[in-house]
């Protein structure tokens, strides 16, 4: 009977942020005053073990791994109070700093190491893990463990059941849910969702202090590649997230409130993290007009540090960098020995030499195919991506995978792409992660852009992590902002600076990738802005042959349905009832319509949402709660209709772009924290808007 | 599989994490290391339960602490919690919005003259943070031996009324869904067996009360409670300096009695300095309240406008906040064996508020809880040969010590001022031990028309205040606030008092809807439990909900 390997981490926790976690001067958030737990999702993980050896009647074992510092214990524990059987702490200094691709390394390896020890060399076994983990979101170190251990992996699973002998899984993809069994094992499993952690028992919790933890070293498990050593990003900047004031704009008609709502829906793009500012497109180095300009350094101290730099040379009659010798030199380190130290001087010195760009190569964009058509957030990364090839003076190139798709091309050229390439098979009709990461690895390493961009949809978010593993190279997460930069002081120009939000959108980190022939990033859809469309735009259409086989394919696809009717409260639009809504009739027929004139109007996907209040009294189901306690939400439009706005709901809402409300009460705190209200009860108001916005 | 069942069985079970429950696991580790103990705690973590002014008398410690960890007021986790050593200790009297008199002077020559009155005075005292203190004790424990199992409740206590003992307690079934349904990870809820039981809920504690009634304790007097709440305020550093960083004012009057024309309860308000540039807030009112319309929440918001309080705080933000009761009934509400007189049976003992061992003359029970919590784990580690000693040798060392003197000093304090309201009973009650046992109504027997006259005109954001609470539950579990008849609520309350546990509910827990009173956000609740004493028909319950939930007070 197969056994199970969980994969668990500690992490700090940020339902909990109190006020005094905040560093008062740079308003940081400081991880180590946050009390720390086990991630929600392993705990989801966890459960989903105990189920699948529950439902296929097995008697297999749960062995719980995690890796972290001698503290993650705690957790270690926490899974033997609930099912594990055996614990495996991976801990050592040397382990410190990783990043995602320096955690999969030695975790796969000490996988490998459980199956070869504990398993005794069986190979059926399951590695579980939470989808991803509270403080980095990027769901990237599951998919990274089965590319290393050359094992397929079944993402974003939602349920499994246990048929004919052997596990069928439900699973979240683009647009929709398929049921699919793997076909082979080991394999790797994320839980993206199971709504019945278990609970702790008297006994097993006394038991679980005294089982014996193994604990394993570097030395013990012997990865390639651990550590900020070994890791292939860095972070180099960490800093609070822009607080976004919200307008909170009384409005006295229905036609006002229709129109400002198609307004805010028209506009494309975030105005949060994403584009607070743009300071001027980057310029290479060798169109600048002195090589002293470096205006372009990724960190606001670095361009002030060069700026002084720069007009202590000018003091001394150093015009450029050519000009500086021996004794120019030995008097500035004198003159700016206070400022700098040696070392950095010299470093910065030597960046002033540097004017070719670190990466060469185009900047790619991994289309993804959703329903027969080009998903759209692969037309805002083509406009990205434009927008850093133009300034890098290179093509943008787009990556299109799976059958009969030759008709497909020109949108993407007409939206801002230069060249693209093709792979037509007919094993990439649905998506497969191994197939997919076969193709898509094998064109990047014939060609070698520079920058790979992809979606973080449910489809960009597996595949981008096995595609970077498979290619060495380094990896971010759901970026907010993607910048050309130079780090002159480190000898690199011209590289990417992805940013993106980190401890469930507490702080913000910048992050560059290291020790990579190419950067890759994904972003969120929503966040990048499309490009006009060019029908007189051309480009070139390159055909790349991959050798693909049956033998290629790790998962059977059982069933696939579209827009399966469940709740995806990652929607466009979200309308939410409160307690307001009087009763259930009133939620489903008067946000129903809201709904429906929405998705009509606007062709963006709708979804009702409610709150904790709503749900108790069975206006809707729980699966729709959206609060501290429900979902957290990030939809360009929220409609909040008979939502009093308790501080419990508004966190969940905290990162979407336009808040409306509408309330009877004038005194409703939620008309302190959204964009735009109007006072009066749902009945009056939303019948009205909906038939004003049926006129637009 | 394993050998799990066996860890189902206990020497010692201690029912609550608190400071009575830590410091009799402390001695118990400490005297008899060999003993099992175990120690179960409902709150997700240590302390999160535990709210308290709180100012501490270090006797205690030093009672609990000097020869477990020698030297341990060098340690820095001491030095952390003692932090605010009082220095200055004043007592207000505040009168309307704005006036306020130093009135400490009174209570020096109370002191002075020998009154039990004069027992209020706080000065070498500490003032402190209740949950980081158990959180300390906690570590103690722990590293000594004693198992604490967080997130754990119990819902009942096993007794045998042939063999008069406490076999061991029952957890709370977890995994049910709103109705009452199994959910795939149901789990049925344990019974812990254990030779001795320790009950140190807390206020008003669930077991507690089901042994009182289970094994026939008696209390010569009903329990009276307060109700308290209060607000942790980062203020700015001037304030806190201008408040001076050793002082805790107690302050009485406005706005819960004013002479003569009222309104008329028993209770005040606190500013306690805490960590740095932080300051507890906070009103401590009588349940026996008369006015329906009354929220401790409207007193707590009038206090803090009062020009005397404002100086301190205003632009400060609340940082934590939270509410519960404490038992005042002193002396005569001890639940005891009407045989023997013993604090609890055989060999389950009731230690700290869950006795009631709160002192009124001194607004403190810290110290009695803790000490109380050290006579039980002395009175199991001479009861082993004969476990159903233990409670009667508890209630021996308990009758021998300052808890027991300081309970009988104040044993009239509090009924004397129910009895004749705070304008007769407080000069009155200086008289003290002299004066008759007053028979005192229940708090919820006193309900009336009434109207609170400074009540606020809006509503108190109890939505926030539960928020800065952080108070959580598994939403979807049956509801652990229980309405006995809801026809009592429409046909009844409604006309008469007009549903006040809407009003009083500190969470927000309870609302109409559709006509009909509910419990309606049981997952707001704060386990203060006022509404069990104080709706005016007695028709609420509180049971025990799913391990973990509740408020998690950080540094209340």
């Amino acid at each position: 009977m197969s056994d199970y390997i969980v994969l668990v981490k500690q992490v700090p926790d940020i339902s909990q942020i109190t006020d005094n976690a905040f560093d008062p001067v740079s308003g940081t958030l400081i991880r180590s005053r946050l009390i720390s737990v086990i991630n929600e999702l392993d705990v989801q993980a966890l459960a989903t073990a105990n189920h699948m050896r529950d439902i296929s009647g097995g008697d297999g074992k749960i062995i719980c791994l995690t890796m972290g510092p001698p503290k993650a214990e705690e957790i270690l524990r926490y899974s033997l109070s609930r099912c594990a059987d055996e614990v495996v702490l991976l801990t050592d200094r040397a382990l410190g700093g990783a990043d995602t691709w320096a955690t999969a390394n030695p975790l796969a390896f000490a996988i490998r190491k459980i199956a070869k020890e504990i398993l005794k060399n069986e190979n059926d076994y399951y590695v579980l893990s939470g989808m991803q983990s509270v403080d980095g979101d990027t769901a990237q170190v599951p998919g990274q463990v089965a590319e290393e251990l050359q094992i397929p992996c079944v993402a974003y699973v939602t349920d499994s059941k246990y048929k004919n002998g052997r596990f069928e899984f439900t699973r979240i993809i683009s647009g929709g849910s398929e049921v699919a069994a793997v076909k082979s094992k080991p394999a790797v499993i994320t839980v993206a969702k199971y709504e019945y952690p278990m609970f702790a028992s008297f006994g097993r919790s006394r038991w679980a202090q005294h089982v014996n933890v193994i604990r394993w070293g570097t030395g013990d498990v012997r990865a390639s590649s651990i550590g900020a050593k070994g890791s292939k990003t860095a972070v180099i900047r960490v800093f609070p997230p822009g607080k976004s004031s919200r307008k909170c704009e009384q409005v006295e008609d229905v036609g006002t409130l229709s129109k400002l709502i198609t307004k805010c829906l028209g506009e494309n793009g975030l105005k949060s993290a994403a584009r607070i500012q743009d300071d001027g497109s980057y310029v290479l180095v060798k169109n600048r007009e002195s090589l002293f300009d470096r205006r372009f350094e990724g960190l606001e101290k670095e361009i002030k540090d060069y700026a002084l730099l720069v007009e202590k040379l000018q003091e001394l009659g150093v015009g450029e960098p050519g000009d500086l010798d021996e004794y120019a030199k030995s008097k500035l380190i004198v003159e700016s020995g206070k400022r700098f130290h040696k070392n950095t001087l010299e470093a910065m010195l030597e960046g002033f030499n540097l004017s070719e760009p670190t990466y060469n190569g185009e900047v790619w964009v991994v289309a993804e195919i959703i329903d027969g058509q080009v998903h759209p957030a692969t037309y805002e990364l083509i406009g990205k991506a434009k927008e850093l090839a133009k300034s890098l003076e290179v093509e943008a190139g787009v990556l299109l995978l799976g059958n009969k798709i030759k008709d497909m091309t020109d949108p993407l050229i007409w939206a801002g792409a230069d060249k693209v390439y093709i792979v037509e098979n007919e094993l990439l009709e649905q998506f497969d992660p191994v197939v997919y990461r076969k193709a898509v690895s094998d064109c990047i390493e014939k060609h070698w852009p520079q920058i790979v961009l992809f979606a973080a949809t449910p489809q960009g978010r597996i595949l981008a992590p096995m595609v970077s593993y498979r290619c060495g190279c380094g990896l971010t997460a759901d970026c907010t902002r993607l910048d050309i930069k130079d780090s002159s002081r480190r000898g690199e120009i011209a590289i990417l600076l992805q940013t993106r939000p980190a401890l469930g959108g507490n702080v913000m980190a910048t992050i560059c990738t290291k020790n990579s022939k190419s950067q890759m990033a994904t972003a969120r859809p929503g966040v990048m802005k499309r490009l006009p469309e060019d029908k007189n735009r051309k480009g070139k259409v390159i055909r790349h042959e991959v050798n693909l086989s049956e033998d290629d394919v790790s998962l059977e696809i059982i069933e696939s349905v579209k827009g399966n009717g469940e709740v995806s409260l990652d929607a466009d639009i979200i309308v939410s009832g409160g307690k307001g809504m009087q009763n259930r009739d009133n939620y489903e027929r008067l946000i129903g319509s809201l709904c429906k004139i929405l998705e009509k109007n606007f062709e963006k996907r709708v979804e009702k949402g409610a709150t904790r209040a709503a749900v108790e009294q069975g206006f809707a189901g729980r699966i729709r709660q959206v609060g501290q306690t429900g979902a957290s939400v990030g939809p360009k439009l929220y409609v909040a209709v008979g939502i009093s706005g308790a501080i419990q709901h508004m966190i969940g809402v905290a990162n979407t772009e336009t808040i409306v409300a509408i309330n009877s009460d004038p005194h409703a705190p939620i008309f302190k924290q959204c964009d735009y209200y109007m006072v009066g009860s749902a009945e009056e108001i939303l019948p009205k808007l909906v038939q004003s916005l049926e006129l637009h | 599989m394993k050998d799990i069942d066996k860890y189902n069985k206990t020497d010692v079970l201690i029912v609550g994490g608190g400071p009575a429950g830590l410091a009799a696991a402390i001695r118990l580790k400490y005297e008899k290391p060999e003993l099992e103990v175990c120690v179960i705690e409902k709150g997700q973590e240590l302390g999160n339960h535990n709210l308290s002014g709180a100012v501490l008398e270090v006797m205690a410690l030093h009672q609990l602490l000097d020869d477990v960890r020698p030297g341990w007021m060098e340690s820095n986790k001491a030095k952390e919690v003692l932090a605010n050593k009082i220095e200055k200790d004043s007592i207000t009297f505040l009168l309307g919005k704005s006036l306020s008199f130093n009135i400490f002077f009174m209570i020096k020559i109370a002191n002075m003259l020998g009154l039990s009155l004069g027992q209020m005075m706080h000065i070498d005292d500490y003032s402190v943070s209740i949950s980081r203190l158990t959180r300390w004790l906690g570590e103690i424990a722990s590293e000594l031996g004693a198992e604490v199992l967080k997130g754990f409740a119990a819902e009942d206590v096993i007794f045998n009324d042939v063999k008069g003992v406490v076999t061991g307690v029952k957890l709370i079934d977890q995994g049910l869904d709103k109705e009452g349904n199994k959910q795939p990870n149901y789990l049925a809820g344990e019974i812990v067996k254990a030779d001795f039981v320790v009950l140190a809920e807390g206020c008003d504690g669930l077991l507690t009360e089901n042994l009182v009634g289970k094994a026939g304790l008696e209390r010569k007097s009903d329990q009276l409670y307060s109700v308290s709440v209060k607000e942790l305020i980062k203020v700015n550093p001037d304030q806190y300096e201008k408040f001076t960083p050793g002082r805790v004012v107690h302050a009485m009057g406005y706005p819960l009695w004013r002479p003569v024309i009222g309104p008329a309860m028993f209770g005040g308000g606190i500013i306690y300095a805490g960590m740095k540039d932080h300051l507890s807030v906070g009103i401590i009112v009588g349940a026996d309240w008369k006015y329906h319309d009354f929220n401790p929440q409207d007193a707590l918001v009038r206090f803090k406008e009062h020009r005397f309080v404002e100086q301190y705080i205003k632009g400060g933000t609340v940082v934590e906040a939270g509410a519960k009761m404490i038992p005042e009934g002193g002396y005569y509400a001890i639940p005891r064996d009407p045989v023997s007189g013993s604090i609890g049976i055989g060999n389950c003992i009731i230690a700290g508020d869950s006795a009631g061992f709160v002192n009124m003359l001194k607004i403190k029970g810290l110290h009695n809880a803790i000490i109380s919590g050290t006579k039980a784990a002395k009175a199991i580690a001479s009861s082993i040969s004969e476990p159903n000693e233990a409670a009667k040798q508890y209630t021996k060392l308990i009758d021998n010590s300052s808890v027991d003197k300081e309970m009988m000093s104040g044993r009239n304090y509090r009924q004397t001022i129910a009895k004749l309201g705070p304008l007769f009973g407080l000069p009155i009650s200086v008289l003290g031990n002299l004066l008759p046992k007053f028979k005192v109504e229940k708090d919820y027997e006193v309900m009336t028309k009434a109207k609170y006259r400074f009540k606020c005109k809006h509503r108190f954001d109890k939505d926030t205040f539960t928020a800065v609470a952080a108070t959580e539950h598994r939403e979807d579990q049956p509801s652990h606030l229980i309405i006995i008849d809801k026809n009592i609520c429409v046909e009844k309350c409604a006309a008469k008092f007009e549903r006040p546990c809407i009003t009083f509910c500190p969470a927000g827990v309870y609302e109409t809807i559709s006509d009909e009173v509910k419990a309606a956000n049981p997952s707001n609740c704060l386990h203060c439990k006022t509404c069990q004493r104080k709706c005016p028909f007695d028709n609420i319950r509180w049971t025990v909900p799913e391990g973990g939930g509740g408020p998690r007070y950080q540094r209340m």
